[in-house]
């Protein structure tokens, strides 16, 4: 097996140029099981890029470059002080020893339905900055995800996901078998800022997006619970798997969603 | 693929395959404070830190190993002298192949300047399992540890 360690963004692009098939690897905590028995026989370890680890925040943005640990975002001040969900589900994120080496870059490239930072991350209506042959563009996170295990990345690396700050309550719960080190049965994360109801979760759609059904009735302003159902129905289309079933997954949220309507302060 | 790195404050110069963890390395040389659990890390038995940070080696590749700074239990044995002292003192110890993980999470955790309440414990350790003897002397060994 291949494996490369680039120095720098230029030398990263440059083998992600010469090699066809390739596993940008980090932190390595989903990815150090799955290369040994994997066709794919080249690694690109990215973790030297020092250039993508940062948090930086300015009077409206706070920007996460894609090398910046879990740990790290635990960590941060200001994250914690504006992003406070994303602290949230950082607290619940596998275990201390996981989340000291596993990156935010790497949980949202790994696409997993499960991915614990990806949900609070669309609602917050994040960005993501994409380096490639072509240069540098920045898309809608939500427009990263196509289908199950599927990223639109055409040949690229994620190098920052930024957040627009405003105005915000949040709800955040992971519900699991077990309150460490949990993968989830499901999870739900909400935002109430003055543009209305934000909604995601995690492990109830082949891949995480947004519950747009569900915003567009809440925003209307006066919805009976049959009408949330409704909407819940059309938003997720959980399976039955080990982990959970898909009632489960469904009553579940719905519970959840009527928790965090009544946390949030009325106006 | 030639790899170098400091192990418990020495230098280590090898050739290893990119798929193998440093997991077995790191035992290969004699290091044997680290223990294989799960493999898959849940169970911390295999705490190593790696550049000051704690994680599972078992997750860690060895071409990750080069130019990195490692340091396991027995790179540490001073340091935690009170620690180990207090699991022997409460019987935290039964089988004793998930005490080496314990002891580094509780040094990682008091040195990170953590709380010496049982549910803070509790919660330092979501990284480390236990299959025999429970928690209870775990975390009682941590708490007067840190009093």
């Amino acid at each position: 097996m291949k494996y490369l360690k680039p120095k720098n963004i230029e030398e990263a692009i440059g083998f992600i140029k010469e090699y066809s098939e390739f596993y940008l690897f980090c932190g390595g905590t989903d990815l150090a099981l799955k290369v040994k028995n994997s066709s794919i026989d080249c690694v690109i370890d990215i973790s030297l890029l020092s250039e993508l680890d940062f948090i930086t925040k300015t009077d409206s943005m706070i920007k996460i470059g894609a090398l910046s640990t879990i740990s790290t975002i635990l960590e941060d001040e200001n994250i914690s002080k504006y992003l406070p969900i994303l602290k949230s589900a950082s607290s619940e994120f596998a275990s201390h020893q996981i989340r000291n080496i596993a990156t935010i870059g790497g949980n949202i490239a790994n696409d997993s339905p499960v991915a614990d930072m990806i949900a609070p991350l669309l609602v917050l209506d994040a960005s993501v900055t994409l380096i490639g042959f072509n240069g540098e563009r920045t898309i809608a996170l939500a427009d990263l995800f196509d289908g199950f295990k599927s990223l639109t990345l055409e040949n690229e690396i994620i190098a920052s996901i930024n957040i627009s700050l405003k105005e915000h309550e949040y709800y955040y719960r992971k519900v699991g078998v077990r309150a460490k080190l949990n993968i989830s049965k499901l999870s739900l994360a909400m935002i109430k800022s003055a543009d209305g109801f934000c909604l995601s979760g995690a492990s109830v759609n082949p891949y995480t997006m947004r519950f747009s059904n569900l915003e567009e009735l809440l925003n209307r302003g006066k919805f009976s619970n049959d009408e949330i159902l409704d909407a819940l129905s059309k938003d997720i289309s959980p399976s039955g798997s080990y982990r959970s079933t898909k009632e489960y997954r469904t009553q579940v949220m719905l519970n959840m969603i009527k928790e965090a309507l009544r946390g949030f302060k009325s106006e | 693929m030639q790899i170098k790195c400091k192990i418990n404050n020495k230098e280590y110069d090898f050739d290893a395959e990119p798929t193998q963890r440093a997991l077995d390395i790191i035992r290969d040389f004699g290091i044997t404070s680290i223990k294989e659990g799960c493999g898959e890390g849940e169970c911390g038995a295999c705490s190593i830190y790696f550049n000051g940070k704690l994680i599972n080696s078992c997750l860690l590749l060895a071409p990750q190993m080069d130019g990195a700074e490692i340091l396991t239990l027995d790179g540490l044995l001073q340091e935690t002298q009170v620690i180990r002292d207090s699991f022997v003192k409460e019987g935290a110890v039964q089988c004793g192949f998930c005490t080496g993980g314990f002891v580094l999470r509780a040094y990682d955790y008091a040195k990170q300047g953590g709380s010496s309440e049982k549910e803070a414990i509790k919660d330092a350790l979501d990284g480390n399992l236990c299959r025999c003897t429970g928690y209870q002397k775990i975390v009682d060994a941590i708490k007067k540890s840190m009093s």
